[in-house]
């Protein structure tokens, strides 16, 4: 097992540096570059912006920029943002936490509605309560997320019951420890109900679907003829079957924790990556867009490997080597 | 006896107070650490302490060094933390006295002296002398230090000359040629920053200093001179200022401004957010869109505030045409250089439409490069050119342009007039106008694409390979375009959009704007450079270079218990973010926010 | 094949979503004839004009059995009111001529289902910001919608298959290869690739340009993802006793993954389509919303959504946002058919 996991770490090296090469040709390949603004700034000259060019370093071939950065990578040197003159690490770090966390509750709430509604629509297949649930499993992956964030930001201010978006309240610092805490969770009960929710939808089918696979096999009718009562039959065994293809799911979730908010960061308020790398990549920041790249890469290839890890884990069968 | 002794002596102490207070009255305000404060005349009130002012901006700040700031809501941070040698009064536009108490100029122009006020000092105490207007200068000049203030200050590629005089007097020198006395002070007017802090950075380089004082700065680290003083900054959601105890403005009673005690900056997402935080009284100020002033005028009363219909700005918006030889091919080339295609299409603009659909009736029909919103040199007697369809098309003819039996429009030659407008994506707005233009100009046969960009993309094309046909876009203003226009209006200039960097100048007109953009700064008659900005209005409304779309308004909305609100120029008050209007003088009327 | 579509036919919800997609869908393709106007047809004199219904009750209070409209004219352009005028009628008439157009894109006409004589107008849902009819564009705008998951899916399917068919079938080096290539992309966080693509696009290519170059970098994501199902399918497979007889016989290796392979990994894709399909409408529109999807004048619903989604309309024109109504109701249909479907192809889950 060790080695399979040395293995498959390893095996990151080439595939970061793929990524690497891949997002920094997209991203050059598009027109214009980061001083666009400051080209239509009427005050600077010309002469400025080239001497700004030459000091970012974006007058140098493209090959050359591409070996700098990766030499500096390697260093753990992420550069610095043109837009914001600091260090990429820092811009980043400080909106990472943010996006963890509303991902994480988004996987909380999600996973706690989907197992159980998933196994209860299952074991009444085509019954009402399966398809009332379904539908509003549908319903909730059906709207876009801005249109949802959106309705829920009116219906903050209306009610008055939640804030209205951002994550802290204006006098966050002044709070004690636990108040500060609260603070946060009840600004993150908006947009992590609508992640968890939109989450939960597709989860909540996969589990019944699986769980309804399972519970034709022909091993689960065995055990009820012989006599098994119901309930154990189905939660030690079938949902324990049943789960494997989560477990799967669950790693590719792990790996989308830091590139799966980001229009709701964007439409909610929350300060968190997406918003960030949204802008980044509308602006053309290039250092913060390279590393957020790779730290999104790097996440989901970790994400990955998690759920094969915990597969192998969940089921004695399956073997690596 | 007594009695008639005594009332004397009523008489006498009644005479003498009288004397006493005539004498004081005329005298101004003193404190006891600062001989001459400068004294804010503008504020209708006297205020009183206290109170956190909350408002909100769109994006984060990009740095808090302002020898480097250049985004709007950096320069929010900036205005509010630092003063000039001058500053310009929001209601009038007129230059006056700050961190300088006086000024001289030579008889030639060249040489200005300004004596700085007696015993500033910085937010921590340290003396505030020209050893830091000389480190600001230096700084800005420092090769690697990138920012917009160095080109204002350099002339033909020369930069001002600066000499200090002694602790309190420091003497500038402009070049030989027309120096610049008319627009100088407002040249001049740059942030000056303290030496005892960024010492250290700069003498390590110009890339090292650029990025001191950015976002990851120690709030001990900066010191004001400003009104108030950075306390903290959280990435994404807000930033903090505090009262500048030490501030050099007191109002006319004498007291040190400013008033409040906190100012905060909510970082939000976008204008709904915004919208919704500001009736959710969480906020004091919105800068509200046109579409919403009728709906928020009905909610005033609900909500405590007003919402007032603010003046114009100076921002314009239009429509290029591209008339460089290098970037476009005759028979596209023919069109876009005639003046008489381009005022056809001017008729063929339905500003009404635009006004009442894009704008929400908030805007008013343009007619030329200055809008009606600068008080100082808006020419009036311009009349901006009547919607018709008709007229368009019988302004086409005369210029020898028919429609074909298909309907569509052909010049001279019989080629179909057709071409591509584009704007950049994502601005509501601009969207919204290209498609109105769009439709009338397919009216009058042209084929006309519409196609918004990425803005990287759409300036690249305007400044890099001039690989473009029709463009709509925007500009701010000033109240003196000679400051801040040369780019654009010298037909040497790089952003002279429809002919850049020309050697000598493609027509006459544009060879006479040459000469008064020229002209303008060594003006120092205001009266003189007025008639030189009418004349300059006329030329381009004749020859159209820009086709104008409607003048916008603003629409400031401002909670009732904020006190001494006072519109100024583009419809900026005190403490509305994102202009130089710090909230010196804002103040609230009852209960506040502690 | 025969057995799976019986099986679908008692899947009462799944029949539900089919019937709804099939009337979209026609509504779609037949876009010209039924909308009354169209999609850049404006007027600028009734911009953001509330749904204009058919009435059967005059001011008077009297009845006609001929549904009629009142003309209106704009009060207050800043609060967006419309006084009815009561004295002019404007009968609905039915196959009325209106602007032309080529009914399925070959035959000309200007026959249109229903109208109303200008300068009566008959707006169903209202109209936008510019005066153009909502209920029209939603008509056109179903053309992108619906049709993009569908290109997709077209792309992504076959591309997968033919791709994970390969590497699952050969395995060993050609197999780790295939895999470390889909892996670099799959690896590539989706949102970004799609945004930096988006953006990467050359600007001036017309609306339907634009919309194949928008599919194409929807299926860019979706086609890695879908091969690595697919091979480890037909790594299963291919131990299976009919391709071992298959190669026994002598087959060539093409003819049998394209023949006996892959098509047994069918029932999967099909699922598997159902449920791309929807995800490809959610994609476009979150696309719309950022601003990189689908352009003006060019309709489709995420970009009809996200223009009319702000708290002005929601308060003011509230019917700006019935596309959303469309995309949920589209995206709830597909994945009502698409359970039904995979019910109905999954042995195991016949039901008598």
């Amino acid at each position: 097992m060790l080695r399979y996991v040395a293995r498959r770490v390893l095996n990151m090296v080439p595939l970061l540096f793929g990524v690497s090469l891949v997002s920094f040709l997209v991203i050059q390949l598009s027109p214009g570059d980061f001083l666009a603004e400051i080209r239509l700034n009427p005050v600077v000259s010309g002469d400025t912006v080239e001497q700004m060019r030459r000091n970012f370093g974006l007058d140098q071939p493209l090959h050359i920029q591409y070996l700098k950065w990766l030499w500096s990578i390697l260093r753990f040197d992420f550069g610095y943002s043109f837009a914001y003159q600091v260090p990429v690490g820092w811009l980043i770090g400080t909106r990472l936490l943010n996006t963890l966390i509303l991902n994480l509750a988004a996987l909380v709430i999600a996973w706690t509605l989907a197992v159980p509604i998933g196994i209860r629509a299952a074991t009444r297949q085509y019954s009402w309560s399966d398809n009332s649930l379904s539908m509003a499993a549908y319903l909730g992956i059906s709207t876009p997320t801005f249109f949802s964030g959106l309705l829920l930001l009116f219906f903050a201010f209306r009610t008055g019951w939640l804030p209205i978006g951002g994550m802290t309240s204006l006098d966050h610092e002044l709070l004690p420890a636990g108040a500060r805490v609260l603070d946060v969770a009840r600004h993150l009960i908006i947009p992590a109900t609508v992640l968890g929710v939109g989450a939960a939808a597709g989860l909540m089918r996969q589990m019944r679907g699986n769980l309804l696979e399972v519970l034709r096999q022909d091993y689960v009718r065995t055990a009820k003829a012989k006599g098994l009562a119901e309930r154990p039959v189905i939660y030690k065994h079938a949902v324990r079957n049943a789960i494997n293809p989560l477990i799967t799911i669950f790693g590719f979730e792990i790996g989308g924790l830091l590139s799966g908010s980001a229009i709701l960061e964007n439409v909610v308020g929350w300060p968190g990556l997406g918003q960030l790398i949204l802008e980044s990549v509308i602006r053309k920041d290039l250092y913060v867009v390279m590393a957020s790249l790779m730290l999104g890469s790097v996440t989901l290839v970790l994400g990955n490997l998690i759920a094969d890890i915990l597969l192998a884990v969940a089921d004695p069968r399956i073997r690596y080597d | 006896m007594v009695r008639r002794a005594s009332s004397y002596l009523l008489v006498a102490v009644l005479v003498l107070t009288l004397l006493a207070t005539m004498a004081g009255a005329g005298a101004a305000p003193r404190l006891p650490d600062l001989p001459k404060p400068v004294v804010d005349a503008s504020a209708p009130d006297i205020g009183k302490y206290g109170g956190t002012f909350v408002t909100s901006t769109f994006s984060d700040p990009r740095t808090f060094n302002p020898v480097v700031a250049q985004d709007t809501v950096s320069n929010t941070v900036v205005e509010g933390t630092t003063s000039s040698l001058v500053d310009q009064n929001y209601l009038t536009g007129e230059m006056e006295p700050a961190l300088a108490e006086s000024w001289t100029v030579s008889r030639d122009g060249r040489t200005w002296t300004f004596t700085l006020r007696d015993k500033l000092v910085w937010s921590d105490g340290q003396p505030l002398t020209v050893d830091d207007v000389v480190f600001t200068l230096e700084a800005i000049f420092t090769p690697g230090v990138d920012g917009s203030l160095r080109d204002p200050l350099t002339f033909r590629g020369q930069r001002v000359q600066w000499r200090k005089l002694d602790g309190r007097r420091i003497q500038f020198q402009t070049p030989r040629d027309q120096p610049p006395v008319g627009l100088f002070l407002r040249l001049i007017a740059i942030p000056i920053v303290p030496k005892h802090k960024l010492a250290d950075a700069l003498g390590k380089g110009g890339a090292e200093f650029s990025r001191t004082w950015g976002l990851n700065v120690n709030a001990r680290d900066m010191v004001s001179s400003g009104p108030f003083v950075f306390q903290s900054y959280t990435p994404g959601q807000r930033f903090i200022l505090v009262r500048n105890t030490r501030y050099w403005k007191v109002d006319r009673n004498g007291q040190r401004l400013p008033y409040l005690t906190r100012y905060i900056l909510q970082i939000l997402p976008n204008q709904e957010a915004s919208r919704l935080r500001f009736l959710a009284k969480e906020t004091d100020a919105y800068e509200a869109r046109p579409a919403e002033f009728a709906q928020l005028k009905q909610q005033e009363r609900q909500g405590n505030f007003t919402v007032y219909d603010g003046p114009e700005t100076f921002g314009r918006t239009f429509l290029v045409f591209n008339q460089n030889p290098a970037a476009v091919k005759p028979p596209k080339l023919a069109w876009f250089q005639d003046a008489r295609f381009r005022r056809a299409l001017a008729h063929a603009i339905d500003q009404n439409a635009i006004i009442q659909q894009v704008f929400a009736g908030r805007a008013t029909p343009p007619t030329s490069e200055i809008t009606v919103g600068n008080k100082l040199y808006y020419n009036a007697n311009l009349r901006p050119y009547p919607y018709g369809i008709e007229r368009a098309q019988q302004l086409l003819a005369e210029a020898g342009y028919r429609r074909g039996s298909d309907g569509f429009l052909r010049d001279a030659q019989g080629n179909v007039v057709e071409f591509t407008m584009i704007t950049n994506a994502g601005n509501v707005d601009r969207e919204a106008i290209g498609n109105l233009v769009r439709q009338d100009f397919t009216r009058l046969g042209i084929r006309v694409s519409f196609v918004p960009e990425s803005f990287p993309s759409l300036v690249g094309k305007l400044t890099g390979t001039y690989n473009w046909e029709a463009i709509i876009i925007g500009f701010t203003g000033s109240l003196e375009p000679g400051t801040d226009s040369r780019n654009v209006w010298l037909s040497s200039g790089d952003l002279h959009m429809w002919w850049p960097k020309q050697e000598k100048p493609a027509t006459q007109w544009e060879a006479e704007i040459d000469r008064i953009f020229e002209q303008l700064p060594a003006e120092l008659d205001q009266a003189k450079r007025k008639q030189m900005y009418f004349r300059f209005q006329e030329i381009v409304y004749e020859n159209l270079p820009m086709l104008y779309f409607p003048y916008l308004k603003t629409q400031p909305a401002i909670r009732n218990t904020i006190g001494n609100v006072k519109l100024g120029l583009q419809g900026h008050t005190p403490g509305l973010p994102g202009w130089s209007v710090p909230a010196t003088t804002t103040y609230f009327k009852g209960a506040y926010r502690p | 094949m025969a057995l799976a579509w019986q099986q679908l036919r008692k899947h009462r919800v799944a029949m539900v979503g089919g019937a709804i997609l099939v009337i979209l869908y026609t509504l779609a393709l037949f876009a010209d004839f039924i909308a009354p106007y169209s999609l850049d047809w404006s007027d600028r004199g009734h911009f953001y004009h509330p749904p204009i219904m058919p009435r059967f009750i005059d001011a008077a209070g009297h009845v006609s059995l001929r549904p009629f409209v009142y003309e209106t004219t704009l009060a207050d352009p800043a609060l967006r009111i419309y006084t009815i005028d009561a004295r002019k009628q404007h009968h609905l008439r039915f196959f009325v001529r209106g602007e032309p157009y080529r009914l399925l894109w070959i035959l000309p006409s200007n026959i249109h289902l229903f109208g109303v004589d200008p300068p009566g107008r008959i707006f169903l849902m209202g109209t936008d910001q510019f005066g153009r009819d909502l209920f029209s564009r939603i008509l056109f705008g179903a053309r992108v919608s619906l049709i993009i998951g569908i290109l997709v899916v077209g792309i992504t399917i076959p591309i997968g298959m033919v791709f994970g068919g390969i590497a699952g079938y050969y395995g060993g080096r050609i197999d780790n290869v295939m895999m470390r290539l889909v892996e670099v992309i799959i690896a590539f966080p989706g949102f970004y690739l799609l945004l930096t693509l988006s953006a990467v696009l050359p600007q001036n290519m017309g609306c339907t340009t634009r919309f194949y170059m928008i599919v194409v970098i929807l299926s860019f994501i979706g086609w890695a993802g879908f091969s690595r199902l697919i091979r480890g399918f037909v790594l299963s497979l291919k131990e299976r006793e009919f391709v071992l007889a298959a190669k026994a016989m002598g087959l060539d290796d093409l003819r049998i993954i394209l023949k006996h392979v892959l098509p047994n990994t069918s029932s999967l894709a099909i699922v598997v389509a159902t449920l791309a399909i929807p995800g490809a409408i959610l994609g476009e529109s979150g696309l719309s919303f950022l601003g990189f999807g689908v352009r003006e004048p060019c309709a489709s619903w995420g970009n009809l959504l996200s223009a009319g989604a702000n708290l002005i309309n929601l308060g003011r024109s509230p019917w700006l946002l019935i596309p959303g109504f469309f995309i949920v109701l589209a995206v709830v249909a597909y994945n009502f058919l698409g359970d039904g479907m995979r019910d109905a192809f999954d042995p195991r889950l016949r039901t008598g």
